[in-house]
């Protein structure tokens, strides 16, 4: 599989890549910034469709990345965003009202869920758009570095709720630099390095390789 | 995600965002029935007051051709903008890339009909007579939906291709004002034939005259030229759920990658 950019059709962001995610295996893209991990998300998102090549994924097998604030619009409320939300990670309209109690419950942000985002700080942000993010009910789940947001207690609490949800048989694509955070969510980890798969192994293994920089 | 969550989604956003725009205003959602009579107004004060326009009964003439006209209008530029805007979006998910600015088209529709409300109210109160005739408002209003829809669609694939597109739509927007009969009677045009395929050619024309043969001479639309506008906008709507269909993913390369 390889991808081309749009801006400049003869840069590859990746070319030659072969991956293969088996269903309950939670596995790690690892890589310096512009190695094309967040685009291969996307495309196994079906975000994106790959230049050459193809993405095949078991007949109804749901994909999804895991996006915080997904949909929000500043001048609507938190409740609002959150039920919007909700519609588009494919709920219906009474999941999604069911859930707003729990997304409430979650992001501890009070009376400011009924108030108008654009108001919200960037931490109280993140933790309505990480509490919405968990609805995710998508078999495989792709998270592409939004464990990084937040101040450090949030980051505690959401990494703690996302191994709670993830505690079952869904298959996880993480993109990471947290060398801690993948060896404890991860089985398997690839390394990319300037498009191409360098290495893939224990986390151990293509951490290893990383920390050696680039050939 | 099914026809109907789809459905749901598009009411959601468009309800939603009407109540955010409102928000953002003072007068908020008075704006829906204030900023129609303002063009009213102005157009209004400059043919009817400064030029001596001899068209009779021209307020509610304006009034008509006005408020159908703004609704194509606002519905068109702001559905071209919505794939670009919403980048961030389609940056995150797969989701269908016509519901977004069906979404915006669906906020028209539920403006207009508060306005049309208003223009049928005016129009009762000021001595026009309410008959079953003006239940052709109807199948009028579903054409300039189907139309409006086409067309908003269309617009927002052109400027997903090249951002230059986005001041075509509204220079186009600004022709149609001159060409649709919208302050001026269509029936001031002395060549019948020269009038007749204005009528077929400009949808938009076809409808405006129709809601005023409806609304203030009480007569039945001519049926021929509703069919050529309902044909166009239902060709132009096919042509944008072809394009739709197989475009999905080249369309977030192009948004996302600007």
């Amino acid at each position: 599989m390889q991808f081309a950019t749009e801006a400049n059709p003869e840069y590859n962001v990746f070319a030659g890549i072969n991956l293969s995610v088996s269903a309950g295996e939670r596995v790690a893209i690892v890589g310096r910034n512009g190695s094309g991990k967040s685009t291969l998300l996307r495309i196994m998102a079906r975000i994106f469709a790959p230049t050459s090549g193809h993405v095949e994924w078991a007949r109804g097998t749901s994909v999804s990345l895991l996006s915080l604030g997904l949909g929000f619009s500043p001048e609507l409320s938190g409740r609002d965003n959150a039920f919007l939300s909700c519609l588009l990670l494919g709920l219906s309209r009474r999941e999604a009202r069911q859930s707003l109690e729990r997304i409430e419950d979650f992001c501890e942000i009070g009376a400011f869920f009924e108030e108008p985002v654009h108001t919200y700080s960037a931490g109280m942000r993140a933790r309505l758009g990480f509490a919405t993010a968990l609805l995710n009910r998508s078999q495989v789940i792709l998270i592409d570095e939004i464990l990084s947001v937040g101040d450090k207690a949030f980051r505690e609490k959401a990494r703690e709720a996302l191994e709670q949800e993830l505690s079952d048989d869904r298959a996880v694509v993480l993109v990471s630099h947290a060398e801690d955070q993948v060896r404890r969510l991860c089985q398997r980890a690839i390394l990319l390095e300037q498009g191409a798969k360098v290495a893939e192994g224990s986390c151990a293994e293509v951490f290893a390789r990383y920390a050696q920089g680039p050939l | 995600m099914t026809f109907i969550q789809s459905f749901i989604l598009v009411d959601t956003l468009a309800r939603f965002h009407l109540k955010g725009e409102a928000r953002q205003y003072f007068l908020g959602y008075l704006w829906w029935i204030l900023e129609p009579l303002l063009y009213v107004a102005v157009f209004y004060i400059v043919f009817e007051k400064l030029l001596q326009n001899r068209q009779p009964e021209f307020l509610y003439f304006l009034m008509v051709g006005k408020v159908s006209f703004i609704w194509f209008s606002k519905s068109v530029n702001q559905a071209a903008n919505t794939l670009e805007s919403n980048k961030g979006l389609i940056a995150q998910i797969y989701l269908r890339k016509e519901l977004l600015p069906m979404a915006v088209i669906h906020q028209g529709f539920y403006r207009q009909g508060v306005v049309f409300a208003f223009l049928f109210l005016f129009l009762a109160v000021n001595g026009y007579t309410v008959t079953l005739t003006w239940l052709w408002v109807i199948p009028l209003a579903l054409i300039q939906a189907l139309l409006i829809s086409g067309c908003g669609l269309l617009a927002a694939l052109l400027v997903c291709l090249q951002r230059d597109f986005r001041l075509l739509v509204q220079l186009g927007t600004v022709f149609l004002l001159f060409m649709s009969g919208v302050f001026w009677d269509l029936n001031a045009i002395s060549n019948e034939e020269a009038r007749r395929w204005l009528l077929i050619l400009n949808p938009l024309a076809a409808l405006i005259d129709a809601y005023r043969q409806v609304l203030m001479a009480n007569t039945s639309p001519h049926i021929s030229t509703l069919f050529w506008a309902l044909g166009e906008a239902i060709l132009l709507l096919a042509l944008a759920i072809g394009a739709y269909s197989r475009l999905q993913f080249w369309i977030a390369r192009k948004v996302v990658s600007r």
